[in-house]
């Protein structure tokens, strides 16, 4: 059965034009989408039932099982951390952060270590965005930021930039300007009118000069900044003002590198600053295709978008204080629910050490590597494939993933309403 | 030598994201790669191993040649090999410095050690299928 | 069956109309009814106030840019917050609460359906799922379509048909509800960063007028038979001397509806500028309440600014950009491929600020000159004016000149200079009250006949109890107690079920959302026609396949049907 539309569960890009064929609860083969959209939907290497540790082994243990125990360890715990969310779909989050707050526990999403940064700077300064079709209709100059969408959102340029034809540019290759902006000279840079190579942590300054020069302080600008000539700086910010509409993305190159939020909040304020000329907007590539998805349940809920901590019965958001990495680097929780996500792998070596001292279940399709660290994993159903929900593409466009088959593993939502239940009957509520 | 070492994200890295155990992910998140003229500085060929130093941790990598990369810089993909080497230290951000790690690397013949065994020096229990 | 009958109830019903008479209200299984049985449970009002449930006509609470004023500000989010309790959520936030601090405080303020007053057909997934963690009120979408391509190229081609049709496709698609127009022509100008800044100015590509973009709207409306009107945030609005705008777009209504307004403008402090600068900026509240009184196809809600903190959000991209250069505060945008815009920024009314004085004023005036209540409807354009938990002084004020007074005395003594309040001696009464903050919004809306705004047999039992004891009680001066009491309901029934009790929350809750089902002919049901389908192949970033909002995000949607005259 040839399935038409599907929506893809791996990058923000959220494409939602692939078509799926599906024999029994296989899929066979995939048309629209990329490497790694085929490499998703044709994976085929579940964990096969819920697994649990018995001291220096694993055994196999019935869904019954596993989530009593889960429920039970969330219980004892004092400071419990709940932890990703970005790889689910937003019914199960919301069920997670009502988790979270019935049991005062710690409740973040990936962003944590990802756009985090990003959402800290838009705390600060705002953000003036779009809808990616906006820009796919309309910008004639694309800036992408440290960022590689070739590797990391393989279709970005095709569905929405670069190679995409829209309403005001009907050849959009020729007519549009591409600036790639890297420390690195990667597979989006060979393909940039311009590609300016920055050096490592200079994000920064080349930002202000950028800003110093669409502001018309062109003499304050010295010979070159960060590994950037003068030439070059003036050349990328004429370019910058001759958009009608200007569109710059921006990754985990401004996000992780030193300066972080800062980083973002001057690529912000150049974006304000350009839009006293033209029309600009600036989006973060998110990561995973439902990452945006839980800042947006986070925040309908409890009001933040990541790092909420529910402890003093209240709301409370500190990043630096009430993110994960900062929570398991001080040892501070004693039991972690993972949820969707590979904090195992993804998290600096302390964390993953603190990972493994204390409690850590793993809800998720595969083992990873936060198997190894944990005491139970559950497997479920891939969202997309065999689960449905919503998810948020990268710009905030809800749109509902499909179930292709239905298959013999529980939904996350399933899996959490149990536990929910058990633990707000453990609560007597 | 010391050298700089960036993370990111790349295709192969992304296609076996959900095969954390597999051989073509550990090939992945262990390759290093880094500009030819330095690994004639380490007196070592593509594909050596190599021994991959930082404050906070050590892990074994295998060498590929880039010419993407500028001298004095080494570029691994993000995961947890790379993350073995990373700082817990967020300066009240939440983000620990995933890029611009400064590492010392050193030409080894120890091997390359899988996830599973990784995580065990984390104080985990492997799992296997 | 579940049986409650409220006693003693000082009754104002204006629908019904009850202008304050002691009496029982019976209500079975979720509807007032003549009667019920002796085993009904039962509360004594005690003489005290009982209205219909409130309904806001235009607030923003669900949906992309409300929750995105949320995400952008910590320092919000800080500013209110309560503790898990009972059956409450955690809740945070001032002026943009989480979808429970939302629907708690309103429902603790009587209120039991609320409009939110815009949502981008693209996004409307996000606005039903916030819907529905927003308990204790009915919700209704007002769906935007100011920015629309298709709308725009049938208001080019004069066919207003095509126009009724896009609108029947989209509302049944995203569940809306209404038509809104945020600053018509004005959202897409904004995609490259322009503006409109008449009902007469070309929107740039389109070949079309924002004048020509309300009328056709409005008679498209009429042909689908819509419950409400088109529902209008006019061009130009915030902009010294734009009430020369308001009054021509007023020009432009026809009379077309005998049971309810043809067009209802939205948040007209907004709209009620003369002057030509920030210097010299005055009310013409005065004009504007004259044409509102002349033409009683006209209704409109106030827009009322309150001093303080708020957010301001809407459609209305460039306006905010606009607002932002006057700020300096932090900004956000967000522009929607083919359809329209938004923008958000913080910021603080101030009583040493002239311009904020005379918004102030211009927003009671328009409460006090229109004559007729039933046109003018109680509003802050939650939360830009300011958050809805000031309804309750906005009430006072309206009812207590003496009010007006103290507070004037505390404003820019040049206000009176620039705004004729302080000329007004008029009080409104308890009657009008009721209407402006019920009644009013359910003729205007069109949802009397579905059983909301009243509380006559058959209607949905949603009824509001306030410590209040009009016979007592002397507005003009005991205008503390008036806010307080409509601060908080002795008892708020939704549905026929006790919601909140004197403030406290003590059912989870379970809304409604009424959306609007246009029937069109065949042949204007453009799912297979051919330039309407080509807006999604080759525009829109989204497929015509994944568009619509799926049924289960409505867990108990509420349709209404019309029969298109086409």
């Amino acid at each position: 059965m040839k399935i038409e539309d599907v929506v893809c569960p791996f990058c923000g890009c959220l494409c939602d034009d692939l078509v799926v064929e599906v024999e029994g609860t296989r899929v066979v083969s995939v048309e629209n989408g990329c490497t790694l959209a085929s490499e998703k939907f044709m994976g085929d290497h579940r964990l096969k039932s819920p697994i649990r540790r018995a001291g220096k082994r694993w055994e196999e243990t019935s869904y019954n099982e596993a989530i009593r125990e889960t429920a039970e360890i969330l219980c004892d715990a004092d400071r419990p951390l709940l932890y990703g969310w970005s790889g689910t779909h937003g019914e199960a989050q919301s069920i997670g952060i009502h988790l979270a707050e019935l049991l005062g526990a710690l409740v973040d999403n990936t962003s944590t270590v990802c756009h985090g940064p990003s959402i800290m700077a838009i705390q600060e300064v705002g953000h003036p965005g779009c809808t990616l079709g906006q820009v796919k209709n309309r910008a004639d100059v694309i800036v992408y930021w440290g960022t590689n969408p070739i590797d990391a959102h393989p279709r970005h340029m095709s569905r929405y930039t670069t190679f995409a034809d829209g309403f005001f540019l009907k050849e959009a290759f020729r007519d549009r300007k591409v600036i790639v902006v890297d420390v690195r000279k990667t597979e989006s840079a060979n393909i940039a009118d311009e590609f300016v190579k920055i050096q490592p942590g200079g994000d920064y300054a080349v930002l202000s000069a950028l800003r110093a020069i669409v502001m018309g302080k062109r003499g304050i600008i010295p010979l070159s900044v960060s590994g950037v000539s003068r030439e070059q700086l003036f050349r990328v910010a004429a370019l910058l003002l001759s958009a009608k509409f200007g569109a710059i993305f921006f990754g985990l190159g401004l996000t992780m590198s030193p300066g972080k939020y800062k980083n973002i909040r001057n690529a912000i304020e150049l974006t304000e600053e350009l839009n006293r000329h033209t029309k600009y907007t600036i989006s973060p590539m998110r990561g995973h295709w439902n990452v945006y998805g839980s800042n947006e349940v986070f925040t309908w809920i409890s009001g933040y978008p990541y790092a909420v901590d529910f402890a003093r019965g209240i709301a409370f958001y500190n990043p630096g204080e009430t993110t994960s990495v900062d929570v398991l680097r001080r040892k501070e929780c004693d039991a972690c629910l993972v949820v969707a996500s590979d904090p195992g792998a993804h998290f600096p070596k302390a964390c993953a050490e603190h990972l493994a001292q204390i409690p850590t279940i793993q809800i998720d399709p595969h083992t990873n590597a936060t198997t190894h660290l944990s005491r139970i994993q559950i497997p479920v159903a891939v969202t997309g494939i065999d689960a449905e929900g919503t998810a948020y593409r990268m710009d905030g466009v809800p749109i509902r993933t499909r179930m292709l088959f239905k298959g013999n593993y529980p939904s996350d939502t399933e899996i959490l309403e149990r536990l929910y239940a058990l633990v707000k009957e453990a609560k007597g509520l | 030598m010391k050298f700089l070492l960036n993370t990111g994200r790349t295709i192969k890295q992304g296609s076996y994201v959900e095969r954390k155990n597999s051989t073509a992910y550990r090939q992945e998140a262990t390759s290093l790669h880094m500009h030819p003229v330095d690994m004639m500085d380490l007196e070592i060929e593509e594909e050596s191993h190599v021994r991959v130093e930082s404050d906070y941790g050590v892990v074994v990598m295998k060498v590929y040649p880039a010419l993407w990369i500028s001298q004095g810089e080494v570029f691994v993909c993000l995961g947890p090999y790379a993350n073995h080497l990373v700082s817990p230290e967020t300066h009240c951000t939440g983000m620990p410095d995933f890029k611009g790690m400064i590492v010392q690397i050193t030409p080894t013949t120890e091997p390359l050690v899988t996830v599973a065994a990784l995580m065990e020096q984390c104080g985990g229990i492997q799992y296997e299928d | 069956m579940s049986e409650l009958l409220v006693r003693n109830a000082y009754v104002i019903d204006p629908l019904s109309g009850i202008k304050g008479d002691i009496m029982d209200i019976a209500i079975r299984d979720g509807k007032i009814v003549e009667e019920v049985g002796r085993n009904a449970e039962v509360i004594d009002a005690d003489h005290c106030l009982t209205l219909p449930g409130g309904i806001d006509s235009h607030s923003h609470v669900c949906g992309t840019k409300v929750n995105f004023g949320r995400y952008m500000s910590p320092e919000d989010m800080r500013a209110g917050r309560t503790a898990r309790k009972g059956v409450m959520h955690v809740t945070s936030g001032y002026s943009v609460p989480t979808t429970f601090g939302n629907s708690y405080r309103y429902s603790t303020m009587g209120y039991t359906t609320v409009l939110e007053g815009a949502m981008a057909p693209l996004e409307a997934r996000h606005t039903h799922e916030e819907f529905t963690a927003t308990p204790h009120q009915d919700m209704l979408a007002n769906t935007l379509f100011d920015g629309n391509w298709s709308i725009m190229e049938a208001v080019r081609d004069r066919d207003v048909n095509r126009a009724a049709a896009v609108v029947a496709w989209t509302l049944s698609a995203v569940k809306g509800f209404a038509i809104k127009l945020t600053n018509p022509g004005g959202t897409e100008a904004w995609g490259f960063g322009e503006d409109v800044h008449s009902i007469r100015d070309q929107v740039p590509h389109f070949g079309v007028t924002p004048g020509e973009m309300i009328e056709t709207m409005i008679r498209a409306n009429e042909i689908l038979n819509l419950p409400h009107s088109v529902h209008l945030h006019c061009n130009c609005l915030g902009v010294p001397g734009n009430y020369q705008t308001t009054l021509d777009t007023i020009d432009l209504v026809p009379d077309l509806n005998a049971k309810r307004q043809s067009l209802y403008l939205t948040h007209l402090q907004f709209h009620s500028y003369g002057g030509s600068t920030w210097r010299d900026i005055s009310s013409k509240s005065e004009d504007i309440a004259r044409a509102v009184n002349n033409k009683s196809q006209l209704a409109i809600d106030m827009g009322q600014i309150m001093f303080g903190r708020t957010t301001t959000m809407t459609a209305d991209g460039p306006m905010e950009f606009k607002l932002y250069m006057l700020h300096h505060n932090k900004w956000s945008n967000h522009d929607v491929e083919l359809e329209t815009g938004s923008g958000i920024i913080p910021v603080y009314y101030s009583r040493k600020s002239l311009v904020n004085c005379v918004m102030w004023a211009i927003g009671l005036e328009l409460a006090l000159l229109v004559k007729d209540p039933w046109q003018c409807m109680l509003s802050t354009d939650n939360p830009n004016g300011a958050p809805f938990v000031k309804y309750p002084e906005i009430i006072a004020l309206l009812m207590s000149r003496r009010f007006r007074e103290r507070e004037m005395a505390l404003l820019d003594p040049r206000t009176g200079h620039y705004a004729p309040l302080p000329a007004i001696d008029r009080e409104l009464d308890w009657y009008e009250i009721a209407v402006m903050t019920r009644a009013a919004q359910a003729k205007a809306l069109g949802i009397s006949g579905i059983g909301k705004g009243h509380l006559a047999p058959g209607a949905e039992a949603d009824v509001a109890i306030y410590p209040l004891k009009p016979g007592l009680l002397d507005p003009s001066t005991d205008y503390q107690q008036v806010m307080a009491g409509f601060g908080k309901t002795r008892y708020t029934i939704k549905r026929g079920r006790v919601v909140a009790r004197d403030g406290d929350i003590i059912v989870e809750g379970a809304n409604s959302t009424i959306w609007t089902k246009a029937n069109v002919p065949p042949e204007y049901n453009l799912s297979a026609d051919p330039e309407f389908v080509k807006k999604f192949e080759q525009y829109y970033t989204v497929r015509m396949s994944n568009y619509p909002v799926q049924d289960l995000y409505l867990p108990r949607g509420v349709r209404i049907t019309t029969e298109a005259a086409l």
